[in-house]
């Protein structure tokens, strides 16, 4: 299936797409926050973020939601140990090429449980993803699969890859480990 | 193997390089001196800085931020700043909405200025780069006739700004404004009009606009593909809500658009011009009014120990889409975590397929026409497994270490 690979010059309002998700995925799918962003002298909202909340196999389906309405363009992953899960963000925009004051932020926040951290990797849709979830891998120790290269990408050659730097648990480094740079 | 069959090679460009300004390195796969194949393994200036937020609160981050890059570090500041004013749900005065402004237009001229002199050294164009060189300098001068410091500005803070457009400043302004209508054609002239300067950058590097949407190239990378994105006009932020901007595609100048090298080139010199505009308006347009939110600082330190939330922040760095994301939880001081994409680690994602198909000699131009920045890109690196073979030198050890050989060279 060919997907597009093109920035839409059609902009649809936040609350309509807000309105398509609820629609085609209902209560699978937590719509948090529609966050108006406000700038200049007269305080006008600019553009929106919208917040989701998904359960992991959800996440390729509203992808594909947003492919209907435009090339997604992905910002990058952000993700923390939260202690029983791990917490993933995905930052997309809709609508950046699609005329002033338009675009859409969108956040896709998935929890995975640490007895299970895999996610579909989403590189065969958007291939900008790459380093996002190289980073994700060995800095969290979450499994894309699907994923081409699984090599290490900003951590040092010979890195012990059992130690994931951004885990706060027994995965994460120890306290003698780190040296504290004066 | 047998007689002609073809045989590749493996050549590493970098960790240090001559046509690197950075250390990171490319591994080319050649096939005579065309390049098959590329992968790029950065990581060799990772310094842990999202790691170290996490023991720090969100006012000493800003410093944290400041220093991830010395090129962009407002473009880093502002990005920060407005992911925790966006969690914290703290609303920025008009005057410091358009100080920010200013900022951030002076950085993106000397940010390409630079980049365009560098750009000529690239390929030998010594004078050019030499004329690049100097013209910059007018505006390192009024970063720091406003600030104080050529790089590192520390104007930026959370809820506003610490330093005024001051009036003798706002004429430092308005002489800069001159002086580059006046001057800057010279090198735009040069540097567009020469026919070496297009023989070596035309039609190398390409990367085509469906490549630049699934890569998801940003900044100048991506309108020299003919994309028309600029968050500056998709989601004003800042003064941008009423300074109009429209992105620089080179289809509205040449007519044609390519997505190579020289549209990289042009797309930035251009936008040095567009910049010269914004700062104008910003300057003619700038309200009165308090600088901070917040002025006392235990106050501000209080609140963001209240907030609870993430906040994002996307703005339009130099290179491009700047993204920070911030979590603050209510009743600690510090930051929870903190993730920083600058625009680099977008871009250099498309690098395979700008190389793919080109000579060895075009790759360090190719290197360069992103306009990479690998200290933004990596940010972390204080773990190291003092157990195992890697060890993180301090500059004691090093030290210590160079003066080791040189006893041992004498034979002491």
């Amino acid at each position: 299936m060919s997907r597009r690979a093109e920035y839409t010059d059609k902009a649809m309002a936040s609350e309509a797409v807000v309105s398509v998700i609820r629609e085609r995925l209902g209560d699978a799918v937590e719509v948090v926050e529609l966050r108006d962003r406000k700038a200049g002298l007269s305080d006008a909202v600019c553009f929106h973020d919208l917040w989701l909340r998904c359960p992991k196999d959800k996440l390729l389906e509203v992808l594909d939601i947003l492919f209907e309405l435009d090339f997604p363009f992905f910002h990058v992953m952000s993700g923390n140990d939260e202690g029983e899960a791990v917490l993933l963000n995905y930052h997309f925009s809709l609508f950046q090429g699609s005329g002033r004051a338009s675009r859409l932020g969108v956040a896709v926040s998935v929890y995975l449980p640490k007895d299970d951290l895999t996610m579909p990797s989403i590189q065969d849709r958007i291939p900008g993803a790459e380093y996002s979830e190289r980073e994700m891998r060995e800095m969290l120790g979450i499994n894309f699969m699907g994923m081409p290269d699984e090599s290490l990408v900003f951590l040092p050659e010979d890195w012990d890859e059992r130690i994931k730097p951004w885990r706060r648990d027994e995965a994460g480094p120890k306290p003698e480990q780190i040296r504290e740079l004066s | 193997m047998a007689v002609g069959e073809a045989k590749t090679y493996k050549i590493p460009i970098g960790p240090v390089h001559v046509g690197l300004k950075e250390p990171i390195t490319t591994w080319l796969e050649v096939d005579g001196e065309r390049i098959v194949d590329i992968k790029v393994r950065p990581g060799a200036i990772h310094r842990g800085i999202e790691f170290m937020a996490r023991e720090r609160n969100p006012i000493q981050v800003i410093y944290l931020a400041e220093r991830i890059c010395g090129i962009c570090s407002f473009a880093h500041i502002e990005s920060f700043v407005r992911a925790v004013e966006d969690a914290a749900s703290i609303s920025v005065p008009k005057r410091a909405q358009y100080i920010r402004t200013i900022m951030l237009e002076l950085e993106r001229v000397h940010s390409h200025i630079l980049w365009a002199g560098v750009a000529c050294y690239t390929f030998g164009y010594d004078s050019a780069f030499n004329l690049g060189l100097l013209l910059r300098e007018k505006v390192m001068d009024v970063l720091e006739a406003i600030s104080g410091n050529r790089v590192n500005y520390g104007v930026g803070t959370i809820g506003g700004v610490r330093r005024d457009i001051t009036p003798e400043a706002a004429t430092a302004l308005e002489d800069m404004l001159d002086y580059y209508r006046r001057e800057f054609a010279a090198f735009y002239e040069v540097a567009t009009e020469d026919p070496i300067t297009k023989a070596r950058m035309r039609h190398v590097g390409t990367l085509p606009p469906e490549d630049a949407v699934r890569y998801c190239a940003v900044g100048p990378t991506a309108r020299a593909s003919g994309l028309r994105v600029d968050l500056r006009w998709s989601s004003p932020y800042e003064a941008y809500a009423d300074i109009e901007v429209t992105p620089i595609v080179p289809q509205d100048y040449m007519g044609e658009v390519y997505g190579d090298v020289f549209d990289r080139f042009l797309v930035r010199v251009l936008e040095v011009y567009q910049s010269l505009d914004i700062i104008e308006k910003a300057l003619l347009g700038l309200p009165e009014g308090p600088l901070m939110a917040e002025p006392k600082l235990p106050k501000l330190l209080a609140l963001l120990k209240a907030a609870d939330g993430v906040g994002w922040s996307s703005i339009e760095a130099p290179r491009g889409d700047d993204t920070h994301v911030i979590r603050l939880t209510k009743g600690d001081e510090n930051v929870t975590w903190w993730k920083v994409r600058a625009p680099t680690y977008a871009n250099i994602v498309s690098w395979p397929i700008m190389f793919r198909g080109q000579e060895i000699a075009d790759a360090p131009l190719i290197v360069n026409s992103i306009d990479p920045c690998i200290s933004c890109m990596e940010r972390a690196l204080v773990v190291d497994k003092k157990s195992g073979s890697s060890e993180v030198l301090t500059k004691e050890e090093l030290l210590k270490r160079s003066r080791e050989k040189t006893r041992r060279l004498m034979g002491r």
